[in-house]
C-alpha cells in the first residue's frame, strides 16, 4: 500500500501511525506511568501563566464580590454573637454530660489556579508541600466541602473535587443523623448522590447534608450540600438521594485547606 | 525555529484558555471545545503533518491534565488533524460555511470519542447516551459558530487571508 504513495505522503502516514500507536499504548498502559510526576511538571510550568489570567479575571470580579462580602460580614457578625452564647451553653452542657469538647478547624487559605477536565473533576491550588499541605487534607470554601488533596508538589497541589468518580465522602443528614456516602454519578447525567441510605430512614428535600466524621479524612459537621430530589437506587434496596453541592464548584476562586490526621495516606 | 515557537505558543494558549476562562462554562455543561477548534485551525493552515502533530501534542497535554485514560484526546485529535490537513487543499478554506461545518464535525467526533470514557466506558454509555448526545450537540453548537466567527474577525481585523497564503506541506 505504502509503495503507491509519494514519499512525503508515506512519511506523514507513518508519523500518524506512530501517533495512533502511541495513543493506543497510553490508553492501554497509561495508568502504570508515573503520571503524578508528569502532572507536577506541567502544573509548575503553567502556574505563572494561570496566575496572570486568573488575576485579570479576579480583578474584574472583586468589586462586586467586595460589596456582597460587606453585607455578608454584617449578617455573620450578628450570627456570630448569637453562636458565641450558644457555644458557651453547649460547652457547659457537654461538660456536665462528660462529652469531649469540639475541636475547631485550622484553615489554610489557597488560591485556585486552574480547573481540570471537562466535568471539572480536579483543581490546581497555589499551596503545596512547602506550605504544609499533605495528601488527604480536606479542602473547603466558606460555603462547604470542595474535596480533598490528591497530589502534592513543592509549591502546588491538586484537589480531587467532589465531582471525581473516585471521591466518596461519609455524610449525615443534618439534625436526623441519617448516614450515607456521597458519590459523584456521571450517568444518566452528572450529579452528586447520597448513597447507601435504607428506606427505613426518612430524608426530605431541602435538608442539609454534612460530613459525618465517620471517615477520618473529613472532620465532622462541614456542610456538603442540600437534598434536591429523592428516588430509588438501582436495585431497589436503598434510596437515591440527589444532592446539590453547598460549595459552588464551578466558581472556585479561593479555598481553605483543613489539615487532616497525620497518619492518613493518599487512598480514598 | 519560528514554526516551533508558534506551535508551542498555540499549545500554551489553548491549554490556558481551557483551564481558566472556559472551565466554568464546561463545568456548567457548555463545552467550548477549544482543543478540536485549534486542531482544525492548525490542520487547515499548516497541513496534515502539522495538524496531526499539533493534535497529538495538545491531546497529550490535555490527557495529562485529566486524571485517567491517558491517550484518549491524543488519539482522536491526531487523527482529526491528519484527516483535515489531508483534505485542506480540496476545501474553500476561507469560507465561513466550510469552517463552520469542519469545526462542528471535529467537535462532534472529539466529544463522541472522549465522553464515553468519562461515563465509564460502554457500561456507562447504556444509560448515559442522552448525556453523550447533549455534549456532542451543545459542544458543536457552542464551538462551531464561535470558531467561525473568530476566524472571520481575524480576517477582517488583519485584512489578510487566514489560510489562503499559508504554507501547506504536501503530506
Amino acid at each position: 500500500m505504502g509503495g503507491f504513495l509519494p514519499p512525503a505522503e508515506r512519511r506523514s502516514s507513518a508519523l500518524v501511525a506512530l501517533y495512533v500507536a502511541t495513543s493506543l499504548l497510553l490508553l492501554a498502559a497509561g495508568e502504570r506511568l508515573p503520571q503524578a510526576m508528569l502532572r507536577g511538571v506541567g502544573a509548575a510550568i503553567f502556574a505563572p501563566l494561570d496566575h496572570v489570567i486568573m488575576t485579570v479575571d479576579r480583578v474584574m470580579g472583586s468589586w462586586r464580590e467586595n460589596r456582597e462580602l460587606h453585607g455578608r460580614v454584617a449578617v455573620l457578625e450578628l450570627e456570630n454573637s448569637r453562636m458565641r452564647t450558644l457555644a458557651a451553653e453547649d460547652r457547659a452542657l457537654r461538660e456536665q454530660l462528660g462529652l469531649p469538647g469540639y475541636q475547631g478547624l485550622t484553615l489554610r487559605p489557597a488560591e485556585v489556579l486552574a480547573l481540570a477536565g471537562e466535568s471539572a473533576a480536579s483543581a490546581t491550588l497555589s499551596a503545596g508541600a512547602q506550605q504544609g499541605v499533605h495528601p488527604g487534607d480536606a479542602v473547603v470554601t466558606s460555603d462547604g466541602l470542595v474535596g480533598r488533596i490528591g497530589e502534592v508538589y513543592p509549591s502546588l497541589s491538586r484537589v480531587v473535587l467532589l465531582t471525581d468518580q473516585n471521591a466518596g465522602v461519609a455524610c449525615e443528614v443534618e439534625s436526623t443523623g441519617v448516614l450515607g456516602v456521597l458519590r459523584f454519578a456521571p450517568t444518566p447525567f452528572p450529579r452528586l448522590l447520597l448513597t447507601l441510605v435504607p428506606f427505613a430512614d426518612t430524608v426530605s428535600v431541602g435538608q442539609r447534608i454534612l460530613t459525618s466524621g465517620l471517615s477520618r479524612r473529613y472532620p465532622r459537621g462541614i456542610p456538603v450540600g442540600r437534598v434536591v430530589r429523592l428516588g430509588t437506587a438501582e436495585g431497589g434496596l436503598t434510596q437515591e438521594i440527589e444532592v446539590a453541592s453547598a460549595a459552588r464548584l464551578t466558581r472556585l476562586r479561593h479555598v481553605f485547606i483543613v489539615p487532616g490526621p497525620a497518619d492518613l495516606g493518599v487512598a480514598p | 525555529m519560528r514554526g516551533l515557537g508558534a506551535f508551542l505558543l498555540g499549545m500554551v494558549l489553548v491549554l490556558l484558555l481551557r483551564s481558566t476562562a472556559l472551565s466554568p462554562l464546561a463545568a456548567r455543561g457548555i463545552v467550548v471545545d477549544v482543543l478540536a477548534f485549534a486542531t482544525v485551525f492548525w490542520a487547515l493552515r499548516y497541513g496534515a503533518v502539522s495538524g496531526a502533530s499539533f493534535g497529538f501534542m495538545i491531546g497529550l497535554a490535555a490527557d495529562l491534565d485529566a486524571t485517567h485514560w491517558m491517550g484518549r484526546h491524543a488519539l482522536v485529535l491526531s487523527i482529526l488533524g491528519y484527516a483535515i490537513g489531508r483534505l485542506a487543499r480540496t476545501f474553500e478554506r476561507e469560507s465561513g460555511r466550510t469552517q463552520l461545518v469542519l469545526i462542528g464535525l471535529a467537535v462532534a467526533v472529539h466529544q463522541a470519542w472522549v465522553v464515553p470514557f468519562e461515563l465509564g466506558g460502554l457500561e456507562g454509555l447504556g444509560s448515559g447516551w442522552p448525556y453523550l448526545l447533549g455534549r456532542v450537540f451543545i459542544g458543536a453548537l457552542a464551538t462551531a459558530p464561535l470558531g467561525a466567527l473568530l476566524l472571520t474577525a481575524a480576517r477582517r481585523v488583519t485584512g489578510r487571508s487566514v489560510f489562503g497564503h499559508a504554507l501547506v506541506n504536501p503530506g
